[in-house]
């Protein structure tokens, strides 16, 4: 019993770091339809963000989530503007073809920049135990992270005006721009939000994981099972799916093997592509 | 395609010949113990063509950090060939491409450096999953190898002939660490590896031996690469309870089953891993959690093997960094392939081919160059290493430890 607790309990501070790099993902496909393939690679900048902020400044790096996020927002706002603002509108595969291109770039630039060391910041380690369960610090405080954060963009989203501004844009662009928004510049918001979130995420996997320049593959596979498992373009849809593949994935590797375990995740995914295509909170549409 | 390239050998025969002739002369003939050259300057500078030396390494892709050694001590080979005179007097162009860590990618190179690049010679890739493919396209051309970067013996068992092994198989990786563990009277492992063909012939070969000294495996299971989380795995090891814990893994996974370990309060006496434990970054990632984990080496720069210090030396002057054990698996390969040449006194593969079966000679790594029947390298000796403090000292095999083994390692929670 305290095992199967300790599984679900390792698997749902896994999908708290899965949640917060999915929200920025499925906040983009909602906002504009677009793909972001260089999600990966935003969450990659990030944690060299905080690398470095820790190395050079021995900053914290939940503190340093202040000087990156506002940084990576700026990186999405201007991506945004010079280059996906032109395929918003363009059919699919632009997009994807677009934003392959960025992923490549910042990852080929990533390597000629900070070179292919392995790095990683020796921040948090350790457990807190309550009964025998453990629950891994620096997974935990990520955790927690990403709640406050997913929370807040959530907020945002749901109580402000531009939060407003975002949600009609992502309904219709059309009558979004009829009634007075200015949905470029809610793009541009959504974009950068979106890759701030993706860069708060590398700061957390900075000190729970390796920082190298291909680092972003790693999630990004897992991104995409999330966000459709809780709906392409819902917000408290990717947090909830990220939860339940992080649960499904401790499981199952608990059960089985952490091999079979990845198979385990694409099999649910498809069930769920079968039996509920629009994931837990998706648009009932397309 | 092979007549220019005969041409080319033919064109700078003459000169070749002569300067050869020098070179073999200040270096004491060709015996087969004769040393890989690391004394300067014997026939000035190098004339004609270049001899062109090729290779692919993946600098970028899940293996470029380790790759990049390898190119780097390449370079510096060629650099320090040239420095004394060349390749039979004439100079070395090196000609390296990336595979991207990708082993369809390595072959398709391999046959672009052979057939359209018209290299002379070739060394060998990194990983043993790339060099196991590229090594196909090399037999088939029937260029001979020193495979620099790699070390499954599943390489070495297709009877290739063309493939020559220059450090320990991976699956002798940690005979060193169980000789350890049987000597402090630990009975029972656990061993857990990447599901790639590096850290599965590791995993196999530690399993084989350590059931022959009499270990009970408790454990064993496969991980796949890219992995984001084990504390499932790690519950599973905890409930097995084994003494010695050994990793097949790279530099990552190593640093995940660490922390994951101390978070899941695992406790074993001896932690070992074998690729992550010997690189700098290992130490610099986990702190003190690092401390009382061993790894294999291919080697140190603290051994007295030949010309090492010089070595370290002009690496680090080169390349403004210290070498890894991928450099100077990477530079006894070049060393490896001058003696051969000089040996064989021409560019003629077969020649180079029969004169690598044969040549025993010391490089910058422990032991000696010498191979079986099948390719597979026999004397070279991995060191064992163990983090204290900041410091990796050898602490394995006796005659070459600089320091005493710390055991057993203490439980986290003592820490």
């Amino acid at each position: 019993m305290v095992t199967l607790v300790q599984v679900v309990v390792s698997g749902l501070l896994l999908g708290g770091v899965y949640a917060l790099l999915a929200g920025g993902l499925t906040l983009i496909f909602g906002v504009m339809r677009v793909i972001n393939l260089a999600h990966g690679e935003f969450l990659m900048l990030g944690a060299y963000a905080s690398f470095f902020l820790f190395v050079r400044l021995g900053l914290n790096p939940i503190l340093s989530l202040l000087i990156s996020m506002p940084l990576m927002f700026g990186v999405g706002w201007i991506a945004q503007r010079l280059l996906i603002s032109r395929v918003v509108r363009a059919p699919l595969l632009t997009s994807l073809l677009l934003t392959y291109g960025v992923s490549l770039a910042l990852t080929g630039g990533a390597q000629a920049t900070f070179t292919n060391d392995f790095r990683s910041v020796p921040f948090l380690s350790g457990a807190l135990n309550i009964g025998e369960v453990a629950f891994s610090v620096p997974r935990l405080v990520a955790c927690v992270t990403a709640l406050v954060l997913t929370g807040a963009a959530q907020f945002f989203l749901a109580r402000t005006r531009w939060g407003k501004a975002l949600r009609a844009t992502a309904q219709s662009a059309d009558v979004a721009l009829a009634c007075g928004i200015d949905i470029d510049r809610a793009r541009m918001i959504a974009f950068g939000i979106a890759t701030a979130l993706a860069g708060a995420a590398g700061t957390l996997t900075s000190f729970l994981y390796t920082v190298y320049p291909e680092m972003g593959k790693t999630f990004m596979l897992k991104a995409f099972a999330v966000i459709v498992l809780g709906g392409m373009g819902s917000f408290p849809g990717a947090f909830l799916g990220a939860l339940v593949l992080g649960v499904i994935e401790s499981t199952a590797s608990y059960v089985t093997t952490t091999q079979i375990a990845e198979a385990v995740i694409y099999i649910t995914l498809l069930a769920m592509l079968l039996l509920r295509p629009q994931g837990f909170f998706g648009l009932k549409e397309a | 395609m092979t007549t220019r390239t005969r041409r080319s050998i033919l064109a700078g025969t003459p000169a070749t010949l002569g300067l050869a002739g020098l070179i073999l002369s200040a270096c004491g003939g060709d015996s087969g113990e004769s040393a890989a050259p690391a004394a300067p300057a014997t026939g000035g500078a190098p004339k004609g063509a270049p001899v062109k030396i090729g290779a692919s390494v993946s600098t970028t892709g899940s293996n470029g950090k380790t790759g990049q050694y390898q190119v780097e001590a390449y370079q510096l080979w060629a650099e320090q060939i040239n420095a004394r005179g060349g390749l039979l007097g004439r100079p070395v162009e090196m000609v390296i491409l990336d595979d991207q860590s990708d082993p369809t990618v390595g072959t398709k190179l391999y046959e672009k450096l052979i057939n359209e690049d018209k290299v002379d010679l070739v060394l060998g890739p990194y990983s043993s999953g790339v060099t196991q493919a590229v090594s196909t396209v090399t037999e088939k051309y029937k260029y001979p190898m020193l495979s620099a970067g790699a070390s499954a013996s599943d390489i070495w068992k297709r009877n290739y002939k063309y493939v020559f092994g220059v450090y320990s198989v991976a699956e002798s990786y940690f005979y060193g660490v169980i000789d350890l563990a049987k000597k402090n009277g630990l009975k029972t492992i656990a061993i857990i590896n990447e599901d790639t063909v590096f850290p599965k012939a590791t995993a196999a070969g530690t399993a084989e031996y350590a059931r022959k000294e009499g270990f009970r495996i408790v454990f064993q299971e496969q991980y796949p690469t890219k992995v984001t989380d084990l504390s499932s795995l790690i519950t599973k090891l905890k409930a097995a309870k084994p003494e010695v814990l050994v990793g097949g893994s790279y530099q990552p996974d190593s640093v995940l089953i660490t922390r994951q370990a101390k978070e899941l309060d695992l406790n074993v006496k001896m932690l070992a891993f074998s690729v992550g434990a010997a690189m700098p970054e290992f130490g610099e990632g986990l702190g003190k959690d690092a401390d009382f984990i061993f790894g294999p080496s291919m080697w140190e720069p603290s051994l007295k093997t030949k010309g090492n210090s010089e070595f370290e030396a002009s690496y680090k002057k080169k390349w403004n960094r210290e070498p890894d054990y991928h450099s100077a698996t990477g530079f006894a390969g070049g060393q490896i392939l001058e003696a051969a040449v000089l040996k064989a006194k021409s560019l003629d593969r077969e020649k180079i081919r029969e004169a690598l079966s044969t040549l025993e000679i010391e490089t910058v790594l422990p032991g000696k160059y010498k191979v079986d029947d099948t390719g597979t390298q026999l004397s070279h000796i991995p060191v064992v290493i163990q983090w204290q403090g900041k410091d990796k000292p050898v602490i394995g095999p006796d005659a070459m430890a600089t320091a005493k083994p710390k055991f057993p390692m203490p439980e986290w929670k003592s820490r």
